[in-house]
């Protein structure tokens, strides 16, 4: 059967590369050159091609030893003993350490954001283990083999108790940590919806209720995580580390480790993947780094594929309950949305995923929007980032808009038509307060549309549906905060650093990385292009922490944006110098000049023509002839601070086939709709969504981490953990709309973007396709045994998502009752005046601070003081209640409400933040 | 995932290698292709002390026509039986259930004999030995056994080899020359272990179907035999078959599990549809002809 719809809309056509040119014509400073907007192929591919690249595992140093983890077989339990000692006389081993032998060092494991853990992470397991995989402890051997043998040989006792698996488990079951009061690990918003919006909800001419499930992912790098550590000399400690930024891990050593940052070089030439596994340094290379300064030889520790699926940090494993009323019209009136992830044992960060909820409604109009989101410890591998960490609010969104059409009786496209944000509604503001200037859904929707014949196609499915054959169409859009800059200390500008060599050629380095994203080809581009040089003539360095200077990599679609503004703006400056040199020289002004095939030519006097060359050895060996107070050489750089986030916007269409005999789904069509400003190269771009949109389909067909109710894992190797093959990936077709963003270039992030809108695009068009047999629960990834346990309308075995009770966010969570204790024979004052240390819980870690209160009957005044400041406060006093307000202006205007409450030395409650919803405070009497 | 040691042998005889397996008592395997041990070892699943290399055993390899049938050796990789002219044209279900075996790479190394020594249960071999009612031959020092397919299998890689015998050839029966082969799988992906596969074959004389084999892959402990299928198969002629009662009828003969990638209902299910569906196409195709 050809594939229904229309032709094809052209692959890399000449109609979007121009199209791209005319969008970078109109972009903020940029004009369509011979490089940016160009198919240029890639520098890096002939080397990585030809099994040219340098990954850690190609990095061999003499004296190097190599390093074997011994892990935890149970996922909850105490250590009873450790026993070395016949591990420790295998031939060829050198050291065995535990945690007790890493104790010395002080080990902060900061996460992401720079914040210690909310609790005691340590590199190797600390009395007790908390997930099947955890590492206990680490063999020095002269080669793997013997490593493994070693390991293998560690004989540890565990008094083993019952774990906590899944998120069900973390709400009902023991606390994973001790010392803490529930398994919450992060938590934000609500937990009782409020009064006004439960009645927006209630009255509403429509209500839907729509759950999803997403299943535990494993980021699956092909390069899995490693580490070569060397002590160079007295001081100098050089990492070469598969990673996503080598100046975040040498920022991230410097800050964990308490090592000055300049005894610390981070090198990482080649990675093969990162997917947000690879943000910093966990609890291995954490080892393996604390070995290597104990044991005083170069240290080689390369996970395997073993190891990488069960004991790395994994992502995802989400549940979401969205609620969402609409008018007769299809058009929204309110919505709530109560989430939970699995943050494992140790998470990279405790994290409950608030982008989740900022970004839910943030393209429609959506008067009002609630939400109660949580993050839950398990013994579990700890949480962490991957390819769009918060893509579950489009997820969800998308696919509660097909249920909704199908319920109101609506078009799909219509109900997105209906409330998405054009251009002409902007500059707005979301109900979360999220500034939207230039975001496009609708317009890519438009764009999709003119190339796609969705009347044609509901026509063919109509007609095969009658021979049996269920087609389905699933159309998405989504928009993607990018580039984002200055909200994290992390998350900062992009430096780049240029020069024209004596040689008339040009290098630069950049504060970049590469993990598959060109980079190193896309930069080279810029400088090529602003240069007026050969794009042959351009090198590009990145990937060593001594090169360059800070920048977070690649995190959050940020590097086209943001450093390809860095290199505009650099070789801007370069560019301006040489013209006053060339001007100097051939005695014109700069304006004549021209710039362009690495020659400097002046308009109308051909004579007076140089090559780059011939400036560039007067810039370097003749001070004589450079102009007054001309800084000898042809050196430039710029650090970029581009706006504080750039939205990129896509819509997708997916056309799938779907077999009512087996449940199998053949993917026949699928179109890309983005807007990502300017594309320096459009095949980058399309590299970027295609990468995307196939994890896209292993996350919604077939990649699972399961567990078993022990917590060990149920896929250790690719045989059982099903990665999307060639074979499931269909030639995808693009279409780009390129409207400059407000960022130098004009570009927009385009890292993450179909690892988002992908799932949903293939979720609708299933549920699309087996309409005549009822709705599809949500629960990733959909089997064939799922798929068929609707289309035959019985259970085949693996329970769908809409038969588990439904987690209502009115739900009171675990909570421990202590009966409020009012004492009556103590009074007011005696009770809570004073200086209380509390501490706030945020998405950013706790937040420490001093309460001063004074009472005067059911007046209260005070202060809060923190390393921030002091800010002074009135309010109110009942019984042993407080409750006070504060206004304040960073990192947004907000009030913050306070209600705590006094029970003997301890204070606790809540501090209600705005549409950030509540944090919880809790504290003692300062001694 | 490094292997735990093990002494490596690379006998150049049958002798010699039965000899090494009959001193090692148990503690030793043999390498074939290496397409599963290798894995195994690396995840020290299998910690063999001896590991026997049988790959420079020229008398272990090709496929030679013998009276009645063909003999393959173990050693004869898969992509030599999807190559050879002669089992295309006499055995073509074998050649199609090789070409499911894996991927092209890991054809080119992975043998005949170590698919089904090994009895993974969703593997297309071991059930097509079952089917075409091959005869597998193994030998030790103290002799040669000639085990029927069908009794050769005892569990999820559990045969009945004894731990010093060597499989040292397979025989499939030649079927007659106007046989309908019968052979289907539904995978995930393509090399992919089938989620439930059926393969077969049935000679016919005079109309009437004489002899039936038929196996199922990826639908119990072991490849399961559809005995009842094959007996009530036998004189019909090809009009009078039902084959959705057929399938019916050979889903009796399976005891699939839920794992991971489908349960056993839904094995159940597809698997009668699947064997129905190919049972119907054959037909159609060869009254067709």
């Amino acid at each position: 059967m050809s594939a229904p719809g229309n032709p094809p809309a052209q692959r890399t056509s000449a109609t979007t590369d121009s199209e791209q040119q005319n969008g970078a014509t109109k972009a903020a400073g940029i004009t369509a050159g011979r490089y940016i907007g160009q198919r240029t192929p890639r520098k890096e591919d002939p080397r990585l091609l030809t099994g040219r690249g340098q990954f850690v595992d190609d990095i061999s140093l003499p004296g190097m030893l190599h390093i074997a983890f011994a892990r935890s077989p149970i996922a909850r339990g105490a250590i009873v003993s450790i026993n070395i000692e016949v591990a420790r006389d295998v031939p060829g081993v050198h050291a065995i350490y535990t945690q007790e032998d890493l104790a010395s060092f002080k080990v902060d494991m900061i996460s992401f954001f720079l914040v210690s853990p909310d609790i005691k992470t340590t590199p190797l397991a600390d009395g007790r283990v908390a997930y099947v995989g955890e590492p206990v402890a680490m063999v020095i051997a002269d080669n793997r083999y013997i490593a493994e043998d070693a390991a293998s040989l560690v004989e540890v006792e565990y008094a083993e108790e019952d774990p906590v698996v899944s998120i069900g488990d973390a709400r009902t079951g023991p606390i994973v940590h001790p010392g803490t009061e529930d398994n919450i690990a992060s938590q934000m918003g609500e937990e009782e919806i409020e009064e006004e919006l439960a009645a927006a909800l209630k009255s509403a001419p429509h209500l839907i209720t729509h759950k999803v499930v997403h299943q535990r992912i494993s980021q699956s790098p092909m390069e899995t995580r490693g580490v070569v550590v060397t002590r160079e000399g007295a001081q100098e400690l050089t990492l070469y580390i598969t990673c996503q930024s080598p100046h975040l891990v040498a920022r991230w050593v410097s800050l964990a480790l308490g090592l000055p940052q300049t005894a610390i070089r981070v090198i990482a030439k080649d990675v093969g993947g990162g997917f947000g596994l690879k943000n910093h340094p966990w609890k291995e290379e954490t080892a393996v780094i604390l070995a290597a300064l104990l044991f005083d030889r170069p240290l080689k520790w390369i996970e395997d594929r073993y190891e990488n699926l069960t004991a790395s940090c994994q992502a995802r494993e989400q549940e979401m309950v969205l609620q969402v009323a609409f008018d007769n019209d299809g058009r929204l009136l309110a919505s709530h949305g109560d989430y939970s992830v699995n943050n494992g044992a140790f998470p990279q960060l405790s994290e409950s995923n608030i982008a989740v909820h900022m970004f839910l409604w943030a393209a429609h109009k959506m008067p009002a929007y609630g939400f109660l989101t949580r993050g839950w410890y398990s013994n579990t591998p700890g949480y962490a980032a991957y390819r769009g960490p918060w893509g579950m609010e489009t997820l969800i969104r998308e696919t509660a808009l097909d249920v909704a059409a199908r319920r109101i009786g609506i078009d799909p496209i219509e109900i997105r038509r209906r409330n998405l944000l054009r251009l002409e509604d902007q500059p707005t503001e979301s109900c979360m307060q999220v500034q939207l200037e230039d975001i496009t859904p609708a317009e890519c929707l438009d764009k999709l549309l003119a190339n796609f014949d969705v009347a044609e196609f509901r026509t063919e499915q109509e007609a095969q549906r009658k021979e049996k054959r269920y087609l389905g169409l699933g159309i998405a859009t989504y928009i993607e905060p990018t580039g984002g800059a200055g909200s994290i200390p992390t998350m900062t500008g992009e430096l780049a650093q240029v020069r024209i060599e004596p040689t008339g050629k040009v290098t630069a380095t950049m504060s970049t990385h590469s993990q598959g994203h060109g980079t190193a080809t896309t930069m080279a581009q810029i400088f090529a292009d602003r240069l007026g040089v050969s794009y042959e003539d351009v090198t590009v360095f990145e990937g060593d922490s001594s090169r360059g200077g800070f920048s977070p990599g690649a995190a959050g679609s940020r590097q086209g944006v943001i450093a390809g503004g860095a290199a505009i703006m650099a070789a801007d400056l370069l560019a301006a110098r040489v013209k006053q040199l060339a001007a100097h020289v051939m005695d014109v002004t700069p304006e004549l000049i021209t710039m362009d095939d690495g020659m400097l030519r002046v308009e109308g006097n051909a004579e007076k023509s140089r090559s780059l060359a011939e400036i560039a050895n007067i810039a370097y060996g003749e001070p004589d002839r450079l102009p007054a107070g001309f800084e000898s050489g042809l050196e430039a750089q710029y650090r970029y601070q581009p706006p504080p986030m750039t939205f990129s916007s896509a819509a997708n269409a997916c056309i799938v086939e779907v077999d009512a005999g087996t449940g199998f789904v053949k993917i026949l069509r699928w179109i890309s709709s983005e807007d990502c400003g300017t594309a320096i190269n459009p095949s980058v771009v399309e590299g970027q969504i295609s990468g995307g949109l196939a994890q896209a389909i292993g996350m919604v067909l077939m990649e699972k981490v399961g567990f078993d109710e022990r917590g060990n894992p149920t896929a250790a190797t690719y045989k059982d953990y099903h990665l999307p093959a060639i074979s499931d990936i269909p030639d995808f077709e693009f279409l780009h709309a390129s409207t400059p963003s407000q960022s130098v270039g004009g570009m927009r992030g385009v890292g993450e973007g179909g690892a988002i809108i992908g799932v949903p695009t293939l979720v609708n068009a299933i549920a699309d396709a087996l309409v005549p047999f009822g709705e599809v629960p949500v629960e990733l990834p959909l089997t064939p045994t799922k798929l068929l346990s609707v289309i035959e309308g019985r259970d085949l075995g693996e329970k769908p998502a809409g038969e588990q009770p439904v987690i209502a966010a009115s739900q009171p969570v675990r909570v421990e009752v202590t009966p409020a204790v009012i004492t009556t024979d103590e009074s007011t004052a005696a009770r809570i005046d004073g200086d209380w240390n509390m501490a706030l819980s945020t998405p950013m870690g706790a937040q420490e601070m001093t309460g001063h209160f004074e009472t005067s009957g059911e007046a209260l005044s005070g202060y809060l003081s923190s390393p921030e400041g002091q800010m002074a406060f009135t309010g109110t006093v009942t019984g042993n209640k407080l409750q006070f307000d504060l206004r304040v202006v960073k990192p947004m205007k907000i009030t913050l409400k306070y209600n705590l409450e006094v029970n003997g030395d301890r204070i606790a409650g809540k501090c209600k933040m705005g549409i950030m919803g509540s944090m919880k405070v809790s504290g003692q009497r300062a001694p | 995932m490094k292997p735990a040691p093990f002494d490596y042998v690379a006998p150049t005889s049958v002798e010699e290698a039965c000899a090494i397996l009959a001193e090692a008592h148990g503690g030793a395997t043999v390498l074939a292709g290496g397409q599963t041990l290798m894995p195994l070892l690396n995840l020290r699943m299998s910690q063999p002390f001896i590991l026997v290399d049988i790959s420079h055993i020229a008398e272990l390899k090709g496929i030679m026509r013998i009276d009645g049938g063909a003999r393959i050796g173990p050693m004869t990789r898969q992509c030599e039986v999807i190559e050879s002219s002669a089992l295309q044209q006499h055995l073509p279900v074998l050649v199609e259930a090789v070409r499911h075996v894996g991927h092209h790479q890991t054809r080119n190394l992975g043998t005949i004999g170590g698919s089904i020594a090994l009895g993974e249960p969703a593997a297309e071999l071991p059930a097509a030995a079952v089917a075409l009612k091959a005869t597998i031959e193994v030998r030790s020092i103290r002799g040669t056994r000639n085990i029927p397919a069908a009794e050769f299998y005892l569990g999820p890689y559990m045969t009945v080899l004894e731990e010093d015998e060597l499989v040292t050839g397979i025989r499939f029966p030649d079927w007659s020359l106007n046989h309908i082969a019968l052979f289907r799988e539904l995978a995930q992906r393509p090399g992919d272990f089938a989620l439930a596969g059926m393969v077969g074959a049935m000679s016919i004389e005079s109309g009437k179907i004489t002899r039936a084999g038929l196996a199922w892959f990826g639908m119990g402990p072991t490849p399961m035999r559809a005995s009842a299928a094959e007996q009530k198969l036998l004189g019909c002629s090809l009009n009078d078959i039902d084959p959705q009662a057929i399938a019916e009828i050979a889903i009796t003969d399976t005891a699939p599990f839920d794992d991971p990638q489908a349960s056993a209902d839904y094995r159940l299910t597809v698997g009668t549809r699947l064997f129905a569906n190919t049972l119907r196409d054959a037909i159609s195709i060869r009254e067709a002809a």
